[in-house]
């Protein structure tokens, strides 16, 4: 051995600790009591977002991420301070202490009973001020099909949409986990009337993304359909659950029985593993039963509900049937304190304007239009559209650049929100309300 | 021993030409996906040597800013080098830090920024004292090339390279004269291309597409020495450059061995590493703390202007003076002495006081100054406490300038009021918002300058116990016609008056009033305090899975969802 060859053996000894190039990463932690699914997305300039079970998201500066990279792999203190030491400028002391902080703060977040705020005293930021280089979750829309007919639906779309083959959807997905968007949800449409449901579920769990569907819940009611769904490794589900009174949940989605197959289909999924909640729009039609909604829902066992307004696009924007924002207020107390009793979560969905309705002052945390910042949606055929209501392509993800699709004018324009009522410019809370739905707003 | 000697330069030649090159920090991470080097060997024994590079930056890897590359020895002059980026021409070139004998390229705007491409390309004249003689037994003396192009450790290139090497050898030289060297570490055993172009010059170029730029490999070639000019070809023995410049070390050649020439590679190699090292020092990264952030509720509304100013951090005695204002405009105190101040609760208490207040009323139902000033430090305890309770979840900056904006409105509102008596109006008002600003003395009295008469506030007589209560129709002490406002209901009452800037005065003094009659003192008092509310830090420990009351599920400053991917999940249908 001569003294080259000696010195390269050598070298080869050396731990293989690699800091992160771009693009997103999936890793699992699982304990006896839990498991958290986690995704570190690494931007180009260094910078990452940490999201943990597709909920909850933060914002890492390039040192940061570097660290939550090697604290993620579970590498020694001492190995990734040797690494970091090589990468940045300083000492090895603090390198080290820095590393050790977030591995503690890692192991505080992923267990969720430390507070990020009060306990790890992590510093906040204004609502919706990221600028993420792609959203967090994907919506794809695989069908318009529906076996439902819902008066207020949303969809703006023929029911016989061109829809991509499985192939296509499969190469969708991937270029989403390429992209470095950690959580698909499948909606429609009905996404269940696609027999390549599981299959598209599964590739997508392969890929490392959470999986989700938004539906009516009717095909759930066949526990063998359901659980080749859990089988391809679906992680949640929201079933739309219109009213505790068959009539008006049958009324309102335009078709007789459905209420039934739909509370079979959510309690398939109650007695299964899978994240359940319910979304229920309050609408003319089912304003006053909402409370015995809650309550039945509450009686069932339920951990989360979701409610929302009317949206105002497609059928939902002829319908007339909406509430205006001032009269959702004394509908969401009733809510809270109903889902306070069952000690269920309540989600609130609608972006409206804080001038009308101030989701925060009744504590139902800020609520604004995210589209094309944190989610957007990808039509049957491929199109891109900045969420599942607003029915403006900004591309097609089969045939344009992402950079091209996240940086179409109309996209810019949602996320930077131009174009606000001038009553908003002067307005405090501009900032958090964002000037509510911009479909709402264009239908005012 | 000649021809051990001879081989031993080769062999430092070969590493000595090659040099290696880790140009990067760590940080760097690139491909190069082709690389073209052209040697020409010139007959005065000097080559020059063409780079071609195509750099392709990885994402996420610092943008390439400084090309490196490595140099046979320190025989080179820098006039004697060009080079540019993307046909963009370098303008700085310097002797490199990284790697020595070499050169740095400074790519300045024209950086390879992460997942970009780039081409260099640098042209290196006349790089002296390369040819050896050839160790290989022929008719005639021979020259001998052995080249290593630049490479890079894998640490931070990685990928294969559509790599070419050229040598093209001096005119003249004869088909059957020449010889190539087969390559070492090359991942072709195909023979190199050769002919001879127009000007008589036999070249060999080496090709492959699964070549690496992280590799050292070694090129070679020899022709005759005739074809050289005179002492073209080195006689003196390999003497390994060092970082200062210096190869001129006296060796006595008769006593030199194949031992030490090995020692001098050793050397060499060690001081490759030891200048990279260096560089790469230079060239980290500007540490900066770990910094995890996320979205938060935004502004915390419904704050008081009590609380505000808690967030604001006013002083104590201002906020102390405010809570006191509140309490005589609610009709549920009144001042029966200022100094000593002695306040006296309403009995009943006017329903909706917040905690505060009635903590405030409790300290001052303690007649005994020291319990009291305890009984206040402990509601100012509760009240920061609260707050920061309050602010959980909320961004604290976003917060005080919202509060700061409606100060600024209040004040607003007041100096643009046409009359005194408009202006006094609506200081009553507002005047809990104007004490936010930090100017609000100077301010305040800005306001009410001048020999202006104004109404008193309704609630001034339970301030100022000198002050005569207000009767319906009111009259003032000096008998003095009380103006006529129009009142909130749109009736006209007639109000006391008094001189405006008595009244400003008497409500800035009344902050100092307080600080040194009743809090004893402001720094001891808020010292007190902070004791409480910001004790040392507690070790960095974070409270242990299951421990503790409620959890952070229930806690009240998790996540705003704003920033969660779960906002807007497309409900509706």
């Amino acid at each position: 051995m001569n003294l080259f060859t000696r010195f390269s053996a050598n070298k080869k000894t050396t731990p293989a600790v690699e800091l992160p190039a771009a693009g997103v990463y999936h890793f699992l932690r699982q304990t006896p009591e839990e498991k958290s699914r986690l995704h570190l997305r690494i931007d180009q300039d260094g910078s990452g977002l940490l999201i943990i079970n597709a909920n909850r998201v933060f914002q890492l500066n390039p040192t940061a991420a570097a660290m939550m990279y090697l604290a993620l792999n579970e590498i020694p203190e001492d190995q990734a301070s040797k690494k970091l030491y090589k990468q940045f400028n300083a000492p090895k002391s603090a390198i080290a202490k820095d590393y050790a902080d977030i591995q503690h703060q890692l192991t505080a977040l992923i267990s969720n009973e430390v507070c990020p705020i009060c306990e790890l005293d992590l510093e906040t930021t204004m609502p919706f001020s990221s600028r993420p280089s792609a959203p967090y979750r994907m919506d794809l829309a695989i069908t318009y099909r529906c076996n439902n007919a819902c008066a207020h639906c949303y969809n703006a779309r023929s029911r016989n949409y061109p829809e991509l083959s499985t192939e296509d959807w499969i190469k969708i997905l991937d270029r989403l986990w390429k992209i470095g968007i950690p959580h698909i949800v499948f909606t429609g449409g009905e996404p269940t009337l696609r027999d390549d449901l599981p299959d598209l579920i599964r590739h997508a769990e392969q890929n490392g993304q959470i999986t989700g569907i938004n539906t009516n819940g009717r095909k759930l009611k066949d526990k063998a359909y359901l659980q080749s769904l859990i089988d391809a490794g679906l992680d949640h589900v929201q079933i739309t659950f219109e009213s505790h009174l068959p009539e008006i949940h049958d009324l309102m989605v335009g078709h007789n029985g459905a209420w039934q197959e739909t509370l079979e289909g959510l309690k398939n999924v109650l007695d299964s593993s899978l994240y359940l909640m319910t979304n229920t729009t309050m609408l003319t039609h089912n304003q006053a039963s909402i409370p015995e909604t809650l309550e039945f829902l509450g009686n069932l066992g339920l951990k989360t509900v979701g409610l929302n307004a009317l949206i105002y696009s497609g059928r939902g924007a002829k319908v007339g049937t909406g509430l205006s924002e001032k009269e959702l207020e004394p509908l969401l107390e009733s809510a809270q304190k109903i889902t306070s009793k069952y000690q269920q979560r309540l989600i609130w969905y609608t972006p409206t304007q804080y001038c009308n309705f101030d989701p925060v002052n009744l504590g139902l945390g800020v609520k604004g239009c995210t589209a094309a910042l944190y989610n957007m949606c990808i039509e049957p055929d491929g199109a891109v559209i900045p969420c599942q209501s607003y029915y403006q392509s900004v591309g097609n993800l089969l045939q344009t650049s992402w950079e091209e699709i996240w940086d179409n004018d109309l996209c810019v324009s949602l996320r930077e929100r131009h174009g606000l009522p001038e009553k908003c410019n002067d307005c405090t809370l501009l900032s958090e309300c964002g000037g509510g739905c911009p479909l709402a707003a264009q239908m005012n | 021993m000649r021809f051990l000697r001879y081989a031993c330069v080769l062999l430092i030649l070969v590493l000595l030409a090659g040099s290696v090159t880790p140009v990067y920090a760590q940080d760097y991470r690139f491909q190069v996906p082709d690389q073209a080097v052209v040697v020409y060997i010139n007959t005065d024994g000097s080559i020059n040597i063409d780079y071609t590079i195509t750099f392709q930056n990885d994402p996420g890897a610092h943008a390439i800013d400084i090309v490196d590359i490595g140099l046979p020895n320190y025989q080179y002059e820098l006039r004697n080098i060009s080079a540019d980026i993307n046909g963009t021409a370098i303008t700085k070139i310097t002797n490199s830090d990284v790697v020595s004998p070499g050169i740095s390229l400074y790519l300045q705007g024209d950086e390879i920024p992460a997942g970009g491409t780039g081409t260099v390309h640098a042209y290196i004249q006349n790089v002296k004292e390369v040819i050896y003689p050839g160790t290989q037994t022929e008719s005639e003396p021979y020259a001998s090339l052995v080249f290593s192009p630049n490479w890079y450790d894998s640490a931070y290139c990685h990928g294969t390279t559509n790599y070419q090497a050229t040598l093209l050898l001096p005119a003249g030289i004869k088909d059957g004269e020449a010889r190539y060297f087969v390559p070492q570490n090359w991942p072709s055993s195909d023979p190199p291309e050769s002919k001879i172009t127009n000007e008589g010059r036999i070249y060999y170029t080496w090709v492959s597409s699964q070549a690496n730029s992280y590799t050292q490999y070694k090129f070679g070639a020899s022709f005759p020495a005739r074809y050289l000019a005179d002492g073209a070809v080195v006689q003196k023995p390999y003497v390994p450059p060092t970082s200062s410049g210096s190869n001129k070390v006296n060796f006595n050649l008769n006593n030199l061995c194949p031992f030490i020439f090995c020692l001098g590679f050793a050397g060499f190699f060690v001081l490759i590493v030891y200048s990279a090292t260096i560089g790469a020092k230079k060239r980290k990264l500007k540490y900066l703390p770990p910094k995890i952030l996320l979205e938060g509720h935004g502004v915390k509304r419904g704050l008081t202007s009590v609380e505000a100013a808690v967030l604001m951090e006013q002083p104590m005695d201002k906020i102390f003076t405010m809570i006191l204002f509140g309490l005589l405009k609610k009709n549920a105190a009144e001042v029966l002495n200022k100094d000593p101040l002695d306040i006296k609760s309403a009995d009943p208490l006017p329903a909706g006081l917040y905690g505060y207040e009635t903590d405030f009323l409790t300290a001052f139902a303690e007649k005994a100054s020291a319990p009291r000033r305890k009984l206040l430090q402990t509601m100012m305890v509760n009240l920061i406490k609260s707050v920061g309770e309050k602010m959980k979840g909320f961004s604290r900056k976003e917060t005080i300038a919202f509060y700061e904006d409606i100060m600024k409105r209040a004040w607003s509102q007041v100096e643009s009021a046409a009359t005194p008596e408009v202006k006094a109006q609506v200081y009553e008002e507002v005047m809990d918002w104007t004490m936010l600003d930090k100017k609000y003395e100077d301010r305040t009295q800005n306001v009410f300058s001048g020999p202006v008469i104004i109404p008193a506030p309704t609630w001034w007589w339970r301030y100022d116990p000198t002050f005569a209560r207000p009767v319906a129709p009111i009259s003032t002490a000096g008998g003095s016609v009380a103006p006529s406002i129009p009142s909130s209901g749109g009736r006209t009452v007639s109000m006391p008056t008094l001189p405006g800037s008595a009244f400003a005065a008497s409500v800035v003094g009344s902050v100092s009033n307080f600080s040194s009659k009743v809090l004893g003192g402001l720094s001891g008092f808020t010292g007190g305090v902070t004791n409480v509310t910001n004790p040392p830090p507690p070790p960095s420990t974070y409270r242990s899975s299951g421990g503790g009351g409620g959890g952070g599920h229930s806690c009240a400053c998790a996540c705003a969802c704003a920033g969660c991917a779960c906002a807007c999940a497309g409900g509706g249908r």
